[in-house]
């Protein structure tokens, strides 16, 4: 494959480098080359490969954990319900995981992806836009990828990334300087390589990609910089750019109308980032997407009407990009209730009827189960304390409470700016119709101010005083067919864990270091492990060689448990 | 020169230009960066920047400086001014913080330097609490000190460690707050500092100081200084207690004198080089 660079213009080209001093250099390596080519001829031929050699085919991703044994994307299917069919690792026997291997990346930073795991290999992405191939048996390192990152890298919460995206021997990922790219998965070599947008405007890239027929679907972060937030979609074989749905409704958008207030332009730095990645429906051909706050954060004078479409989940054309419907959670934010949760897509049976449903525990505090076809809200129920709104009407609409408007002398509102979850993903048991989140109770003291936007400058309007004493956080198994909590497990600090949920009725969470293991049907905690770092990312799952594995990112650690083996 | 050797010339040119580049590059990474900010407020008395700079303050500020900058947690920011303190040193002061107190740097990401400008001008026109004149003898107040405090506060490296570290405390509290603190009257305690009370299998009671915890166990130290680490499968009750463990020196313990002779030697502890100064 021809290797590739985009600039932000859209030409191939070589960024600029001058032609003239780099042809001696080409004829130099060309030299090398050939001379290693002849000394490898002489060598004998390498051993021939039997049957088909392994690719990730559309199809693969598809049917998702239907091959149970490989991980192929980041919620482990389209519909990221995160619950595995592998049950070899049950509640009688899970007291016996033990750790079988462990891989530190030797940066600093944190991991907060899901690994993804094919044929014996992890692929996982680190922090300081760095990957890996893996030996899934051993850890041992494969290949290493790591990007040359420029200086004035803008990214508010940390030099993150979310995981790879695959598609035939290619692996995507976005990256900290807003650009997408293609490595291969053999080698950990950039095949192609895209600019999104220009870094130094705010724009920075950390959602794991979806990978959709032969299209790779990512998203922009920055909303905390004025930026204005889109989906786009590659070309997975070239890299170029086939369409781009931006988040807020510009003057051709029929959600225009939603942007008034004091700044015309408002929209053109309203925000509406995407970090986390979407859920795909084959059979709808729609692809969903959770979007940012709107910017500023927390001062809504200059951005009157809804800002759409921040704050909520749109269904787009996965051909296409066109709108085919939204629904938003949070009309004109004003709280920093980024909605990039994870959209879970489930068949459930409420009120007797088996219903095609987007499942999203937002950061606002509600558990949303909408109509996948149409984006009608079926129900929205607060999973944790809310004062910012009562409850959702029957119309979609949030029911607002007074006092809840951030102000210059500070408002209290619950919960605070980090929400009642956040990029945590959660998983849905569907034969238990159990929905697990890690959620966080909390209020804080939003304020206001004013900020004027400028490019790559922080634009937030405001900020939140964290009220400590109100600050809990705990797993919760929310009942899908009544929006009812079936059970909680309380954690003694902060999570910011992932959940996993597995055939044999377990459930993987975790919070303090520690990852936990929980029986599904009752919350009872029924294993744990101290990992030594705080957990940012969720557990996932694999089989190798016939033994289940289960894979916990924690800071900047990887940990593979599998039962003993006496 | 031949042409093969005037392309390797070429080449090495080119190679050896990518690698300082390089350098160059890596070099400004790590180079600190040059001091941008003015020597004076630029937006001082500017009333947009007052009022933004008020909410500001009461965002970032007043949870330690007192809603009204007069010092609570943290020192009284409204005599800084007349007590000759610069503009520009405020702002360094905000933007790298304070070592060894709970006064961390504003990262500059999240706080532009026009926040802490606008933040500044908002301070200036809070009224100045005229500075009392200091009262007290810290010398007398030091003896107070080493027969009360020491055996649980170190200064300096000498007394003991089941309390904080008081070798900063004057840059870190005003004297209001320390004088609420040892009379009894402020319920702050240091995270670290949380009195617990376990109890263990066999009935035993151990008083101390909660360094971490999770969801299975629990690390303190103990009235003895005794680090220890508790599994909770273990324990058959962790109670935490509102009073911190530090007795409570009422006037009848401590009297007005020594009590004022104890403030005056606490707030000139400025750190180990500043206090030998």
């Amino acid at each position: 494959m021809r290797k590739q660079t985009r600039g932000l213009d859209g030409r191939d080209g070589q960024d600029g480098q001058d032609t003239n001093r780099i042809v001696p250099a080409v004829l130099v390596m060309l030299a090398c080359a050939l001379s290693w080519t002849l000394a490898s001829a002489q060598q004998p031929a390498l051993r021939k490969v039997e049957g088909p050699t392994a690719s990730v085919t559309s199809q693969d991703l598809r049917e998702g954990l239907k091959n149970p044994t490989r991980w192929l994307t980041y919620g482990g299917d389209y519909g990221n319900l995160r619950h595995s069919p592998l049950t070899q690792i049950t509640p009688a026997n899970v007291n016996r995981l033990v750790p079988q291997w462990q891989f530190q990346t030797d940066t600093l930073g944190k991991f907060e992806a899901a690994p993804l795991v094919f044929d014996g290999v992890v692929y996982v992405t680190g922090p300081l836009d760095t990957g890996w191939a893996l030996d899934a048996r051993t850890g041992r390192q494969i290949w290493r990828y790591r990007r040359e990152l420029p200086s004035g890298l803008i990214a508010c919460c940390g030099l993150v990334n979310r995981g790879f995206g695959v598609l035939g021997d290619l692996l995507f990922k976005t990256t900290l300087d807003a650009h997408i790219v293609a490595i291969s998965r053999k080698t950990g070599a950039i095949e192609w390589d895209t600019a999104m947008e220009d870094f130094r405007r705010g724009y920075s890239g950390t959602t794991a990609p979806l990978v959709v027929k032969d299209k790779v679907i990512v998203g922009i972060a920055g909303a905390e910089y004025g930026i204005r937030g889109f989906i786009d979609a590659y070309d997975a074989q070239t890299g170029k750019q086939v369409w781009r749905f931006y988040t807020t409704a510009g003057p051709q958008d029929p959600g225009h109308g939603t942007w008034r207030g004091t700044d015309a332009k408002a929209w053109e730095h309203g925000g509406g980032s995407i970090w986390v990645p979407g859920a795909y429906d084959p059979e709808l051909n729609l692809t969903y997407w959770g979007t940012g706050n709107a910017g500023p954060d927390y001062n809504g004078l200059e951005r009157e009407g809804d800002n759409l479409y921040t704050a909520s989940v749109v269904a787009l054309d996965a051909d296409t990009g066109k709108l085919r419907w939204h629904y938003q959670f949070t009309p004109h934010d004003i709280w920093d209730y980024d909605s990039t949760q994870m959209p879970v897509l489930a068949d459930v049976t409420l009120g007797g009827e088996l219903r095609k449903v987007v499942l999203f525990a937002n950061r606002n505090g509600f558990f949303y189960v909408l109509d996948r076809a149409t984006g009608k809200l079926i129900r929205g129920k607060p999973f944790i304390q809310t004062t910012w709104a009562k409850e959702i009407r029957a119309d979609g609409r949030p029911m607002l409470l007074p006092n809840s408007v951030p102000s210059e002398q500070g408002t209290r509102v619950c919960p605070d700016q980090s929400g009642g979850t956040n990029w945590m993903p959660p998983s849905f048991d569907p034969s238990l119709g159990l929905f697990f989140v890690t959620a966080r109770e909390s209020c804080g003291i939003f304020f206001t101010w004013k900020d004027d936007y400028t490019p790559g400058e922080a634009f937030r309007g405001g900020a939140v005083q964290r009220l400590g004493d109100t600050q809990s956080s705990m797993l919760r198994a929310i009942d899908v067919t009544t929006g009812e909590r079936r059970w909680e497990f309380p954690y003694t600090t902060q999570s910011w864990a992932g959940v996993l949920s597995t055939a044999s009725g377990l459930v993987f969470a975790g919070g303090s270091g520690n990852v936990m293991a929980f029986d599904a049907k009752s919350g009872k905690n029924l294993w744990h492990f101290q990992t030594g770092s705080s957990l940012y990312a969720g557990a996932m799952t694999y089989m190798v060689d016939g033994r289940q594995y289960v894979l916990l990112p924690a800071g900047t650690t990887l940990t593979a448990f599998a039962l003993a083996e006496f | 020169m031949s042409r093969t050797a005037q392309r390797l010339a070429v080449f090495l040119a080119f190679a050896l230009g990518c690698v300082c580049a390089h350098a160059a590059a890596a070099q400004d990474r790590s180079a600190p960066r040059p001091e941008l900010r003015a020597a004076t407020n630029p937006l001082e008395g500017n009333a947009l920047a007052i009022s933004n700079g008020a909410a500001m303050f009461r965002n970032r500020c007043a949870g330690c400086h007192g809603p009204d900058a007069h010092g609570y947690l943290g020192p009284d920011l409204t005599s800084y001014w007349s007590a000759g303190g610069t503009d520009a040193r405020m702002f360094d002061i905000v933007r790298k913080g304070v070592p060894g107190t709970e006064m961390i740097g504003a990262d500059p990401l999240r706080v532009l330097d026009k926040d802490i400008w606008q933040t500044l001008a908002y301070i200036r026109t809070l009224s100045a609490v005229p500075a009392a004149a200091p009262t007290g003898d810290a010398v007398s107040g030091e003896r107070v000190f080493r027969t009360n405090c020491a055996s649980c506060h170190r200064v300096n490296g000498r007394g003991g460690q089941l309390g904080p570290d008081l070798s900063r405390i004057g840059s870190a509290r005003p004297r209001a707050g320390l004088a609420g603190k040892i009379r009894g009257s402020s319920d702050v305690i240091r995270p670290g500092y949380e009195p617990v009370t376990l109890v263990t299998r066999d009935g035993e009671r151990i008083r101390g100081v909660r360094k971490n915890e999770d969801e299975f166990s629990i690390q303190i130290m103990d009235a003895r200084e005794r680090l220890q680490g508790y599994v909770k499968a273990n324990l058959t009750a962790i109670t935490f207690d509102k009073q911190s463990l530090m007795p409570v020196y009422g006037p009848d313990r401590l009297n007005d004198r020594d009590f004022d002779d104890l403030l005056r030697y606490l707030t000139s502890l400025r750190g180990a080089t500043e206090t030998a100064r």
